[in-house]
């Protein structure tokens, strides 16, 4: 899967956490593996 | 990471995106950029290193948004300085931190230099238009290079020493990382894409917590940060109006002096979706109005959170606010309004006693939490309150009900102790406030030889009503157990209160004079 801006892709072996930001067609890997999206758990409020 | 990154990489992926407004001044992303890196560049000159503490005194700017982002992309450690201390907290504060740089808006000018041989900073540096001999920020930009260089930042190091409202002692210098920042701001928003995300309003003071993560998340979302000097109802409405603001985040008295405003009904609100409120205990009548006259698409939230753990823990969502459904859940949702809601996904809760056993629903204890975002520590000092296994005993008083939301009940140190009573004042100050006379009060214990403490109540009476202490006494009497019953009422004009709203129960409790 390419990568997505702003997006932070998590290694689910080691916990390594990256950012993108600046999108391509190719996907980030870690631990042999593909890395997965992280998404933000928007809070409620004015933050 | 280094939470310059907050304005670096949004600024490298959408420039000419407007961020910040301030007054007349309107800032892109590059704008911003910018300016922290000639700022940053300055710092360097006055020979500040890396994890050096350079603090500021003012009022809200976009100024002060671009000093800490170039304290931080420096290395530096930042402390924002509350405006409304004295000369001596003021000494205290600067002192303990070892400031190395003093950087001092207008108004505060003539207070620094009667305290300036007492400080510990020996660069002290005018960030307004006047200058009392001071050397001037604005020249010193102006003669800048941008400094492009980021430090190397470690996420134990510190970005942001702020000191606690000290509503019960002297303030705490709270230990906030880079790190504590980076996973609140990245846990709770996305970062900007050039998609439209609105805009914000900020009145909170900087040197609270609530209006240093509205910055950092803002900026790093890009959502458009107006940002308001200071708190005024009638400015705050024309800017909801003439910015389209979105977002806004006030504390409880803000909200009533906004619905008490006379030009609230003639104010266009249509743009706003989100309106949080928090930093101390909403009255429910004045959230019970707000509902009622704000525009139905607003989305009210109460947050609750310390500054030990970089803001927010709770929240009561826009659901929560919306009192429909059948009668019973109508009731429940009224219940919860006095509530502060449900743990955000990164947090846990428990209520504890005293000998740190779990306590079940509806009983009352110390709220204790974790989070990975509970502070390093407080400055110079040994007392953070950690416990086993990442847990923090937050020194609030509190109890869960059946679905989990958590209650509020005071701080653990204002708690009375009649006769081997254990005594919350909260539970005194919701009965009082329910008498129609009466529009504050507070509530402590005063010592006594008889019971050690007893209760004392300050009432301030609602404009155009009365009310004696006898008639109050009276309506206690009907809804408190005995021992709760405050034994002394005494009125006054205005209740002492910290710049967040929150009561200054120290105040109360000091005689006249030795405050």
């Amino acid at each position: 899967m390419a990568n997505v801006l702003g997006k932070r892709y998590v290694c689910e072996k080691c916990g390594t956490e990256v950012l993108c930001n600046k999108a391509g067609a190719g996907g980030v890997e870690c631990c042999d593996g593909e890395m997965k999206i992280k998404e933000a758990k928007p809070l409620p409020s004015s933050d | 990471m280094n939470t310059v990154n907050f304005v670096t990489i949004p600024s490298s992926i959408v420039p000419d995106q407007e961020i910040l407004v301030f007054g007349s001044r309107r800032l892109t992303y590059a704008d911003l950029n910018d300016q922290v890196a000639r700022l940053c560049a300055v710092f360097k000159q006055f020979g500040l290193a890396h994890g050096d503490v350079v603090a500021l005194l003012d009022t809200n700017s976009d100024l002060y948004i671009e000093c800490y982002y170039a304290a931080a992309k420096a290395g530096l450690v930042f402390l924002p300085l509350n405006y409304r201390a004295k000369d001596a907290e003021l000494e205290y504060m600067i002192n303990t931190a070892q400031t190395k740089a003093l950087l001092v808006g207008d108004r505060y000018l003539e207070l620094v230099n009667k305290i300036q041989s007492r400080l510990s900073a020996n660069t002290i540096v005018a960030i307004g238009d006047a200058a009392r001999g001071l050397p001037r920020l604005a020249d010193l930009i102006a003669k800048a290079d941008p400094d492009e260089s980021e430090a190397e930042v470690e996420d134990e190091d510190i970005s942001i020493l702020m000191y606690t409202s000290g509503t019960t002692s002297l303030p705490k210098g709270v230990q906030l990382r880079f790190r504590d920042f980076t996973a609140y701001v990245t846990a709770n928003v996305e970062m900007a894409d050039g998609t439209d995300r609105g805009a914000s309003l900020v009145c909170v003071p900087f040197y609270h917590i609530a209006g240093t993560t509205s910055y950092m998340t803002n900026i790093w979302t890009g959502r458009k940060l107006i940002v308001m000097p200071q708190f005024d109802a009638r400015t705050w409405l024309d800017l909801v109006q003439r910015e389209r603001v979105t977002h806004a985040f006030v504390v409880p008295t803000m909200m009533k002096q906004i619905l008490d405003e006379p030009s609230f009904a003639n104010s266009d609100l249509s743009s706003l979706t989100n309106l949080a409120y928090g930093g101390a205990a909403m009255p429910v009548q004045v959230i019970r109005r707000a509902i009622e006259v704000f525009p139905k698409r607003v989305g009210f939230v109460n947050a609750y959170g310390q500054t030990e753990t970089t803001s927010s823990l709770t929240v009561l969502g826009p659901d929560d606010h919306r009192l429909e459904g059948t009668p019973e859940q109508i009731e429940l949702k009224l219940k919860r309004l006095n509530s502060v809601g449900l743990p955000l996904p990164d947090v846990e809760i428990h209520v504890r006693d005293e000998d740190g056993n779990l306590l079940p629903a509806g009983q009352v204890g110390e709220i204790i939490i974790r989070t990975p975002r509970i502070m390093k520590g407080y400055a110079g000092r040994d007392d953070n309150a950690r416990l086993l296994d990442g847990w923090r005993a937050t020194g609030d008083l509190g109890w869960l009900d059946s679905g989990g939301y958590v209650f509020f009940a005071g701080r653990k140190d204002d708690m009375i102790i009649r006769g081997g009573e254990n005594i919350a004042p909260a539970e005194i100050e919701t009965v009082l406030m329910s008498h129609p006379a009466v529009d504050e009060c507070a509530v402590i214990g005063v010592p006594s030889v008889e019971w050690g403490q007893t209760v004392k109540a300050f009432v301030v009476v609602r404009k155009g009503k009365t009310a004696t202490e006898q008639e109050l006494a009276e309506f206690c009497r009907s809804r408190l157990a005995s021992f709760k019953r405050p034994e002394r009422i005494e009125f006054i004009d205005t209740m002492p209160k910290n710049p967040l709203g929150k009561i200054l129960r120290k105040d109360l409790r000091a005689p006249a004079g030795d405050v």
